[in-house]
C-alpha cells in the first residue's frame, strides 16, 4: 500500500501535513525530537501540578508559591548551564528584542489574564489535557485572539508593538565580567526561589481521594 | 494526588530547557504561544502568503505546533497514569471558593481571558516559557521587564478580581 501525503493543497489535511513538513525541513530538531519536548515539557508539567488553577491563580492571590519557586529555580540552573554551553559552542542564544511599548503592553494584559484563567499558553493544554473544560473554552478564546492578532497586524498590533530597541543580555553591560555577573544572576535568581516562602492552596477535589496519611496538606 | 516538588521540576524543566537549547537537540528555544496564531491560520484557512504575521511565524509556529501535540499527549499520558488526576471538570475548587459557583461565568471569563491572552503574549513576543523561562535563561533584558510587568500585573489582578479576605 501507498501513503500518499498531500503536502501541497490548500484543505485541512494538507495543511496540517505542512507543519509536519515545516518541522522536517527547519533544522531544529527531527519531528521525533521536538514531539519528544512536548511529552517530556507536558509530563513535567502536570507531574508537578503546576498547571492547576489553584497554583497559577493562587500565586496570583499570594496564597500558593509554587509556581514562582520553580519557575525561578528553572531561570537560575539554566542560565549557567546556558552559559558555558553558548562558550564551548554547544548551544547559541536566541534573545528576543526590547519592544518597550509591546512588552509592557503585552505584559498588562497577559497578566490580567493569566490571574483570570489560572492558566498560560504553556499550562493550558496540559489541564485540557487531563479534562478540564473550562480551560477549552479559554483556548478557543486563544485562538480568536490568534486570529485577530494576524488579521489586523499590519493595521493595529505591530504599530502598537513599538520600535525595537535591540537585543540586550545583562552581561552585556559589564564588559570583563561576563563569567562573574552570569554566576551571581544565576545563583541569586536560585537563592530567591529557594527563600520565597513555600505556601499553598490545596484542591480538595485532589486531596480527598488521598488516604489521610497521605495528604498533602496534613503535615 | 502523587506529584513531584518543585525543586525536582526545575531540574528537570531545567535540563529539557538545556537539551532543547543544545546543537544536538533542537538548536532553539522553547516557546508556547506562537502556535496559537499559527493554528488559527490554519483552521481558519488564512493564506500563509496574504498576512505578514503568518509568514513571520511559518517556522515557529510549526515547531511550536507539533510540540504542543506532544505537550497534549505527555499531559494526558501523566494524568491518567501517574498523578491520576485526569477528570472532566467545568469549574476549579479555587473558582468557586475565591469568585463564585457559576459555571457560566467561569466559562465566559476564560474565554475573555483566552483572547486577551493570546493578543497580550503576540504583543510581547513570548510567554511565561519563552520570555520568563527561555528569555531569563538568557539573561534577556527583554525577558526580565516583561517578566517583571506580568507579576506585578498578576498579583494586582488577584488581589481586585478574587475576594480573597473570605477565609
Amino acid at each position: 500500500m501507498e501513503i500518499i501525503v498531500k503536502t501541497a493543497g490548500e484543505d485541512l489535511p494538507s495543511r496540517i501535513a505542512q507543519m509536519f513538513e515545516s518541522v522536517i525541513h527547519q533544522g531544529h530538531g527531527s519531528l521525533v525530537l521536538v514531539f519528544l519536548i512536548g511529552v517530556i515539557f507536558g509530563g513535567i508539567i502536570q507531574y508537578t501540578r503546576v498547571d492547576k488553577f489553584e497554583k497559577i491563580a493562587g500565586f496570583a492571590m499570594l496564597k500558593d508559591t509554587i509556581v514562582p519557586k520553580m519557575l525561578f529555580l528553572t531561570v537560575g540552573l539554566t542560565s549557567i548551564g546556558l552559559y558555558f554551553m553558548v562558550e564551548a559552542g554547544g548551544a547559541h542564544y536566541h534573545i528576543k528584542p526590547i519592544i518597550w511599548q509591546g512588552l509592557i503592553l503585552g505584559g498588562v494584559l497577559f497578566g490580567i489574564s493569566m490571574a483570570i484563567l489560572g492558566k498560560c499558553p504553556g499550562t493550558g493544554p496540559v489541564s485540557i489535557a487531563e479534562g478540564r473544560i473550562d480551560v477549552l473554552v479559554g483556548a478557543i478564546g486563544g485562538l480568536l485572539g490568534g486570529l485577530v492578532f494576524t488579521l489586523y497586524y499590519d493595521d493595529i498590533f505591530e504599530p502598537l508593538m513599538g520600535e525595537s530597541f535591540g537585543k540586550l543580555t545583562l552581561p552585556e553591560f559589564f564588559p570583563g565580567n561576563e563569567h562573574m555577573v552570569v554566576l551571581i544572576f544565576g545563583i541569586t535568581v536560585a537563592l530567591i526561589a529557594i527563600l520565597i516562602p513555600k505556601v499553598e492552596m490545596f484542591d480538595e477535589a485532589d486531596l480527598c481521594k488521598l488516604p489521610e496519611r497521605e495528604r498533602l496538606d496534613r503535615d | 494526588m502523587h506529584r513531584l516538588p518543585w525543586w525536582m521540576g526545575a531540574i528537570l524543566m531545567s535540563g529539557l530547557l538545556l537539551m532543547t537549547f543544545s546543537v544536538f537537540g533542537a538548536d532553539r528555544p522553547i516557546g508556547a504561544s506562537t502556535y496559537v496564531p499559527y493554528f488559527a491560520g490554519i483552521l481558519f484557512d488564512l493564506d500563509p502568503e496574504k498576512y505578514t504575521y503568518l509568514k513571520e511565524i511559518k517556522n515557529s509556529g510549526a515547531w511550536e505546533g507539533v510540540m504542543l501535540l506532544g505537550v497534549l499527549f505527555g499531559g494526558f499520558i501523566t494524568s491518567v497514569f501517574l498523578t491520576k488526576t485526569f477528570r472532566f471538570s467545568l469549574i476549579p475548587t479555587g473558582w468557586k471558593r475565591y469568585k463564585n459557583n457559576s459555571v457560566l461565568s467561569r466559562l465566559l471569563w476564560s474565554f475573555f481571558a483566552g483572547f486577551v491572552m493570546i493578543i497580550g503574549a503576540r504583543l510581547a513576543g513570548g510567554c511565561t516559557s519563552g520570555h520568563f523561562m527561555s528569555g531569563m535563561s538568557q539573561m534577556a533584558i527583554s525577558a526580565m521587564i516583561f517578566g517583571t510587568v506580568v507579576m506585578v500585573v498578576l498579583v494586582i489582578t488577584g488581589k481586585l478580581f478574587y475576594h480573597t479576605k473570605e477565609d
